[in-house]
C-alpha cells in the first residue's frame, strides 16, 4: 500500500534549517493497522504529511499504491488524495460555516459524483457513525468526540483505502476516546489500511504494528506481552 | 456547481456580504447611469451641423462708430478675402451653426396663427448656401432677383419674396404636402413662398427644445457686415492656416477702423459650442472610474479578509482533495454570486434614479442598453479585485490542517 | 485612557497595511470627490453681495397685450425702457437703479494698442452705491449727469492700467464709439459673482470693465448687449415707448414694510397704466430679493448640481466600503477582544478603543482627502466653462473636508464596533 525509502525532508526558514525526516524507510501493506508513536517533535506529523500527500519531501521514494507520488503535479497529488486517502485530525479540522451534511459532502464534491451518489454515501457515512439525525447541525453544535466521529465519516464517505489519523484522541475525553477507537478498529477489519500517530500507549498497544519515530528515523517495535496486558486493563 | 456550499459560507456571514453586495448595489446604479449621461452627451457633441466643417472658416467682425458706407465695404471685404489664395468662396451670414449667438423668429403657416413654429433665421450675401455646402434637395436655390435688404424690409419698403426651410421644419409644417410652393408667414404682413429645402442646417444655439433643434430657414436678405457680423470662408482644408493668417492683414488693409473679434476654423466653433459637454462627459467618466476603483478595493479588502479567515478551511479543503484549481474557482464563484446580487439589486436602484434624475434634470429614459454595460463592469470589476486574493488562496498548503494554529 | 486607545489603533492600522490603506484611499476618494462638487456649488451658490442680499430687490412688470397666447403666470424678467424710467423717476424706493449691458468699442491713444471691445454697463447714478463697487480714484456720477445725458464713464481698474499704465486718470478723456468721454472714477477690484443684476449678458464671468450713464448710452445709441423680448414689430427695440423689454431695474428697500409699501405701488402703477390704455392685463407684479431671483433663476448650472449628487453617492459608496473594510478588521480581532474582555475589559472600553482606530482612519483620509480635493479643484479650473477659474478651496472649506472625513469614518466604524465588542469573553477558552 505504501512504500517509503530513504525519504528526507528538511524545512528550511531564512535562519535555521530543520531535518524533520532523514531517510526514513517504511512500509505498511494491505489490510494494516499501524501505530506511530515518538517524541514530540520526531517528525511524526511530518511523516503523516507526506504520506497523506499534503506535504513534499526533499528526497527519497515514495510509492502510494504502486503510484510513485514524487513525479506529480498538483492536480494529479489532488485527485490521488481525494480518492485514495482519508484523513482525521486531531483538531477535528470541520468547516464552521457548514452542517454536518455539507462537512461530509466537501471530499465527495472534488471527485464529481451525481448528488444522488453524494446523498446516498453521505447518508451512510454518517449512519455509520451514528450521527444520520443530526446532519442539519452544524459543527460548533457538536462536543468534541461528536465532532470527530464527523470527521471520520467525512474521511470514510470517499471510500478510501488508506486512513491517516494524527492524535486522533488527542482532544477527547477516555470515554470518548474508546468510542472513536472502536470505529476506526471497526473500519480497519473492514479492510481499510489505517495509520494512527499518538502518544498514547493504550492506543499504540491496540494497535497489532508499532512503529518508534525518534528523530526522523523509523524503527518497528517488537511488542511485549506487558504492553497487551495493560490494554486490556485499561 | 460548488454553488450550495458557498451560499452556506455566505449565510453564515450575512453582514459582510450583504455590506459588499449593497456596495456593488450603489455603484452598479450610480455607473449605470453615469455611462447613460456620457453617452448623451457623446451623442449629442456628435450633432451634425449640415454645413461643411473642414473647409469653413469664421470671420467675426465688428464696426465703430457709425459706419454709414457699410454696404459698399462689405463688397470690397467679399471681394478682398476671396483673393485669399485657397479661399474657394466667400460669403456674410448673420450666423453660424453652433456659434451660439442667433436670430430667431417665429413662423406660420396661415396668418396670424398664435400657435407659431420657433426657428433660426438664417441670411446673408448670394453664396451663403454655396459656402456652407448645404445641398437644396427639393426646389432651388435664391435667384438673384429674389435677394432685398434687411433695410428696405425694416422699413415696410420691400418683401423678401422667397424662403428656404429645412428636412425638418417641412415635415413639420407640412406633413403631408410638398413643400415648394407653400406660403409660410415669416417676415411681416405678406406670405414667402418656399422655393427649396435642403437637408439640414443646426441651429446656433439647441433652440427650446430637441424636436426644435432640426428647425431653421435661410431668407434671402442682404445686410452690411455692421448687422451681419460674420464672414463665412470655404477653403481647401491644407490651406486652412495659411488663409488664416492673412485674413486680418486683408481686412485691416481695407479699413483700420473696426474690430475682428474672431477668425477660426469651425472645428474650434464646435469644439467651444461642446466643451462644457466634453467636460462634464470627462468629469462623469472620471468619477465612474474612481467609484469602479473604491469597489475593487472594498472586494480585494474583504476576499483578503475572507482568505486569511478561511486559511484553515481552505487548507482542510486541500487536504480533502481540493486541486489549487477548486480554490480558484470557489472564490471566483463566490464574488460573482455577491457581484449579481448586487447588479440585480443596483438595476433596480438605477431605474429608481434615473426617474427623479428625469424629474429633476430633465434626463432622458434610461434605455436598457445600458444595463448591460454596467452588469459587465461590475461583474469584470469584482472577478479582477478577487483575483489578487483568491491566488493566495491556492498557496494555502494543506498541511495547514495538520499542523494546529 | 485616550493616549492608550490612540497606541492601540495605531499598532492596529499598522499591523495591517493593505487593509489600513484600502481604508484611507476609499475614504480619501470620496471626500474628495464630494468636497470638490460642493467647494464648486459653494462657490456658485455664493452671496454677490454680503449683507445687501436682502435689501435688494429685482421688479418685474406684465407690460403685455391681453391677446397673445402667452403665459400670464410670470410677467417679463426685465422691463420697458419708459416703465423703468418712469419708475426711477418716481424714485419710491430707498435707491434705484436701471440698466442694460453693453458693449463700448475703445480707440485707445496709445499707438501700440489696436481699437477693442470692452463689456460695458448702461446704468444710473446709484448703481455703485447700491451694489457696494469700491472706487480706486474718483466717485461715482451724479444724478443730474444722469439727466443731462453726460459723456462720463467710471472704468476698472485693469481697463486703466491697460489704457493709460495708472490709475491717476480722473478728468482726463476716453474715446468711445467714437465720442470722447471723461473718466469720472476708478473701480477697485470688484468680482460679482453670480452676476445677479444681468444674468442674460454673463452668469459667472468677468464682469463689466465700463460704466456710462443709460442717458447717455441711448442719446449715442451705444451698442448694447443682452436679451431683447419683443410682443410686436420693432424696429427699433431701445426706442422710447418701443414693445419691448431689456431693462433691468432694481430697488433698494430697507425693511418689510418698505417692501410692502413697494409692492403697492408697483400695483397702482401697473393699475394707472392699464387706465390709460398702456397695459391690457390684469397687474401682475413680481418684487424678488437677490436671494430668490438667483434661485428662481437657477443659475447654479444644473450639471453642477448633478455632479454634486454623483458626488455623494460616491461618498456612500466610500462609506459602505468602509463599513465594510472595519467590519473585517474588528471581527478579525475576535480572540484578542476576547482576550481582553477575559481580562476584565468591559464592552464599553472595547467599543471606544476601535471607534477611536475609526476616527484615526477617519482622520487619515480627510488628510489624504484634502490632497484629492486640491487635485479635483486643479482639474476644474482646468475646465472651459466660465465658472471654473472661481473654484478655490479656502479655509473654511479645508476644515469642512477633514470634519467631514472624521465624522463620516465615526459614523461608519459605529456599526463595525458595536459587531466587534459583543465578542464574548469565554469563547476564547471553549473552541480549540
Ligand atoms: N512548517 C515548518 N517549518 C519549519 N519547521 C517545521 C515545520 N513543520 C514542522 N517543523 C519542524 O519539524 C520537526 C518535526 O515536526 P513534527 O513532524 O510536527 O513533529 P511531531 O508531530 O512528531 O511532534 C520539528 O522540529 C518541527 O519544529
Ligand atoms: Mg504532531
Amino acid at each position: 500500500m505504501l512504500q517509503m525509502k530513504e525519504v528526507s525532508k528538511v524545512f528550511r526558514t531564512a535562519t535555521v534549517e530543520t531535518r524533520a525526516l532523514r531517510a526514513l524507510s517504511l512500509e505498511v501493506d494491505e489490510g494494516q493497522f499501524v501505530a506511530i508513536t515518538g517524541p514530540s517533535g520526531s517528525g511524526k506529523t511530518t511523516f503523516l504529511n507526506i504520506a497523506g500527500l499534503l506535504e513534499e519531501f526533499s528526497s527519497g521514494t515514495y510509492m502510494l499504491d504502486g503510484v510513485n507520488v514524487a513525479n506529480l503535479d498538483d492536480r494529479a497529488r489532488s485527485r490521488l488524495r481525494n480518492e485514495k486517502i482519508g484523513f482525521v485530525f486531531q483538531g477535528f479540522n470541520l468547516i464552521p460555516d457548514l452542517n454536518l451534511f455539507d462537512n461530509v459532502d466537501v471530499p465527495l464534491r472534488y471527485r464529481g459524483m451525481t448528488s444522488g451518489d453524494r446523498r446516498k454515501r453521505i447518508e451512510a457515512a454518517l449512519d455509520r457513525v451514528g450521527l444520520a439525525k443530526r446532519m442539519r447541525h452544524f459543527p460548533a453544535e457538536l462536543s468534541g468526540g461528536q465532532q470527530q466521529r464527523v470527521a471520520i465519516a467525512r474521511a470514510i464517505a470517499g471510500d478510501p483505502k488508506l486512513l491517516l489519523a494524527d492524535e486522533p484522541t488527542g482532544n477527547l475525553d477516555s470515554e470518548m476516546a474508546r468510542e472513536v477507537m472502536n470505529l476506526l478498529e471497526e473500519l480497519n477489519s473492514q479492510g481499510t489500511v489505517l495509520v494512527i500517530v499518538t502518544h498514547d500507549p493504550a492506543i499504540a498497544s491496540r494497535a497489532p504494528r508499532n512503529v518508534h519515530i525518534v528523530d526522523g528515523v523509523a524503527a518497528d517495535v517488537e511488542r511485549k506481552p506487558a504492553a497487551g496486558a495493560t490494554t486490556t486493563a485499561s | 456547481m460548488h454553488l450550495h456550499p458557498i451560499l452556506s459560507t455566505l449565510r453564515r456571514h450575512r453582514t459582510a456580504s450583504a455590506l459588499i453586495v449593497l456596495e456593488i448595489a450603489v455603484t452598479c446604479a450610480i455607473v449605470s447611469n453615469t455611462v447613460f449621461l456620457v453617452q448623451e452627451r457623446l451623442s449629442r457633441m456628435n450633432n451634425s451641423s449640415g454645413v461643411v466643417e473642414d473647409e469653413l472658416i469664421v470671420v467675426q467682425l465688428t464696426g465703430i462708430g457709425e459706419k454709414p458706407d457699410a454696404a459698399a465695404a462689405t463688397e470690397v471685404d467679399l471681394s478682398a478675402l476671396r483673393s485669399i489664395p485657397g479661399v474657394r468662396h466667400v460669403a456674410t451670414s448673420n450666423m453660424v451653426p453652433f456659434g451660439n449667438s442667433s436670430w430667431n423668429t417665429s413662423i406660420s403657416t396661415i396668418p396670424d396663427d398664435p400657435n407659431t413654429v420657433n426657428s433660426a433665421m438664417y441670411f446673408g450675401s448670394q453664396d451663403l448656401l454655396e459656402v456652407m455646402g448645404l445641398q437644396v434637395t427639393a426646389g432651388r436655390d435664391f435667384a438673384p432677383e429674389e435677394y432685398v435688404t434687411l433695410d428696405d424690409v425694416q422699413s415696410k419698403k420691400a418683401q423678401a419674396p422667397a424662403v428656404i426651410i429645412t428636412r425638418g421644419l417641412a415635415n413639420r409644417l407640412f406633413p403631408d404636402k410638398p413643400p415648394i410652393g407653400q406660403p409660410l408667414y415669416v417676415l411681416g404682413k405678406n406670405p414667402q413662398t418656399v422655393v427649396g429645402v435642403i437637408e439640414h442646417l443646426a441651429r446656433p444655439n439647441e433652440g427650446t427644445g430637441r424636436e426644435n433643434a432640426a428647425y431653421a430657414i435661410v431668407l434671402p436678405l442682404l445686410a452690411p457686415y455692421t448687422v451681419t457680423g460674420n464672414y463665412v470662408l470655404r477653403a481647401d482644408a491644407k490651406q486652412a492656416s495659411q488663409v488664416l493668417t492673412s485674413v486680418d492683414t486683408t481686412l485691416n488693409r481695407i479699413d483700420r477702423g473696426r474690430v475682428i473679434m474672431g477668425r477660426k476654423p469651425f472645428a474650434e466653433i464646435r469644439r467651444e459650442y461642446f466643451s462644457q459637454d466634453r467636460s462634464l462627459a470627462l468629469l462623469l467618466t472620471g468619477v465612474s472610474i474612481a467609484l469602479l476603483v473604491v469597489t475593487a478595493m472594498g472586494i480585494v479588502g474583504l476576499a483578503s479578509f475572507w482568505v486569511q479567515q478561511r486559511t484553515r478551511q481552505i487548507g482542510i479543503r486541500r487536504a480533502l482533495g481540493a486541486s489549487r484549481g477548486d480554490i480558484l474557482r470557489y472564490f471566483l464563484l463566490e464574488n460573482f454570486i455577491l457581484a449579481t446580487i448586487g447588479i440585480v439589486l443596483g438595476m433596480a436602484l438605477s431605474y429608481g434614479i434615473n426617474l427623479w434624475l428625469m424629474k429633476a434634470y430633465q434626463v432622458a429614459r434610461l434605455p436598457g442598453t445600458v444595463l448591460p454595460i454596467g452588469a459587465a463592469l461590475l461583474w469584470l470589476v469584482g472577478q479582477l479585485a478577487v483575483l489578487g486574493p483568491a491566488l493566495r488562496a491556492t498557496k494555502i498548503s494543506p498541511a495547514i490542517a495538520t499542523r494546529a494554529t | 485612557m485616550f493616549a492608550y486607545y490612540l497606541h492601540l489603533a495605531l499598532r492596529s492600522l499598522g499591523r495591517n497595511r493593505v487593509i489600513t490603506a484600502l481604508m484611507v484611499l476609499a475614504i480619501a476618494f470620496g471626500v474628495g470627490a464630494s468636497m470638490t462638487t460642493l467647494t464648486v456649488l459653494r462657490t456658485l451658490s455664493a452671496d454677490p453681495v454680503p449683507g445687501k442680499s436682502h435689501r435688494l430687490f429685482n421688479v418685474q412688470l406684465d407690460p403685455r397685450p391681453a391677446s397673445r397666447s402667452m403665459p400670464s403666470t410670470e410677467p417679463p424678467e426685465q422691463l420697458t425702457r419708459t416703465d423703468a424710467e418712469a419708475l426711477i423717476r418716481a424714485a419710491k424706493a430707498e435707491r434705484q437703479v436701471m440698466m442694460s449691458g453693453g458693449n463700448a468699442a475703445i480707440e485707445p491713444t496709445r499707438a501700440d494698442l489696436a481699437p477693442f471691445f470692452a463689456d460695458a454697463r448702461w446704468t444710473t447714478a446709484d448703481f455703485f452705491v447700491m451694489f457696494g463697487a469700491p472706487f480706486a480714484a474718483g466717485t461715482p456720477w451724479t444724478a443730474v449727469d444722469d439727466e443731462r445725458a453726460a459723456r462720463v464713464v467710471v472704468i476698472t481698474r485693469e481697463l486703466a492700467e491697460k489704457l493709460f499704465g495708472t490709475i491717476e486718470i480722473i478728468g482726463r478723456s476716453l474715446r468711445v464709439d467714437g465720442t470722447e468721454m471723461r473718466i469720472v472714477g476708478v473701480l477697485d477690484t470688484w468680482r460679482v459673482n453670480p452676476h445677479f443684476y444681468d444674468l442674460n449678458t454673463t452668469v459667472y464671468g468677468t464682469g463689466e470693465q465700463l460704466f456710462a450713464p443709460f442717458s447717455t448710452s441711448r442719446e449715442l445709441k451705444l451698442s448694447r448687449s443682452g436679451t431683447t423680448d419683443c410682443w410686436e414689430n420693432a424696429p427699433e427695440p431701445e426706442a422710447l415707448g418701443a414693445p419691448c423689454t431689456w431693462v433691468q431695474l432694481w430697488v433698494e428697500l430697507g425693511s418689510m414694510s418698505a417692501v410692502a409699501n413697494y409692492q403697492d405701488f408697483l400695483t397702482s402703477y401697473s393699475q394707472d397704466q392699464r387706465r390709460a390704455g398702456r397695459f391690457e392685463r390684469e397687474p401682475t407684479i413680481r418684487l424678488r430679493s437677490v436671494v430668490d431671483w438667483l434661485a428662481f433663476k437657477q443659475v447654479v448650472p444644473s450639471d453642477v448640481r448633478l455632479q454634486t449628487w454623483i458626488a455623494l453617492g460616491f461618498l456612500i459608496v466610500c462609506l459602505i466600503n468602509t463599513i465594510g473594510l472595519l467590519l473585517t478588521k474588528f471581527l478579525r480581532r475576535a480572540s484578542e477582544v476576547g482576550v481582553r474582555r477575559a481580562l476584565g475589559a468591559s464592552k464599553r472600553e472595547i467599543f471606544t478603543q476601535l471607534l477611536i482606530e475609526a476616527a484615526v482612519v477617519g482622520l487619515a483620509g480627510g488628510l489624504v482627502g484634502l490632497l484629492f480635493t486640491w487635485i479635483g479643484l486643479g482639474m476644474i479650473r482646468s475646465q472651459p466653462t466660465t465658472y471654473a477659474a472661481l473654484a478655490r478651496l479656502d479655509l473654511p472649506m479645508l476644515g469642512i473636508t477633514i470634519a467631514l472625513a472624521v465624522v463620516s469614518s465615526i459614523l461608519a466604524g459605529v456599526f463595525p464596533a458595536w459587531r466587534g465588542c459583543q465578542v464574548s469573553p469565554s469563547i476564547q477558552l471553549k473552541s480549540p
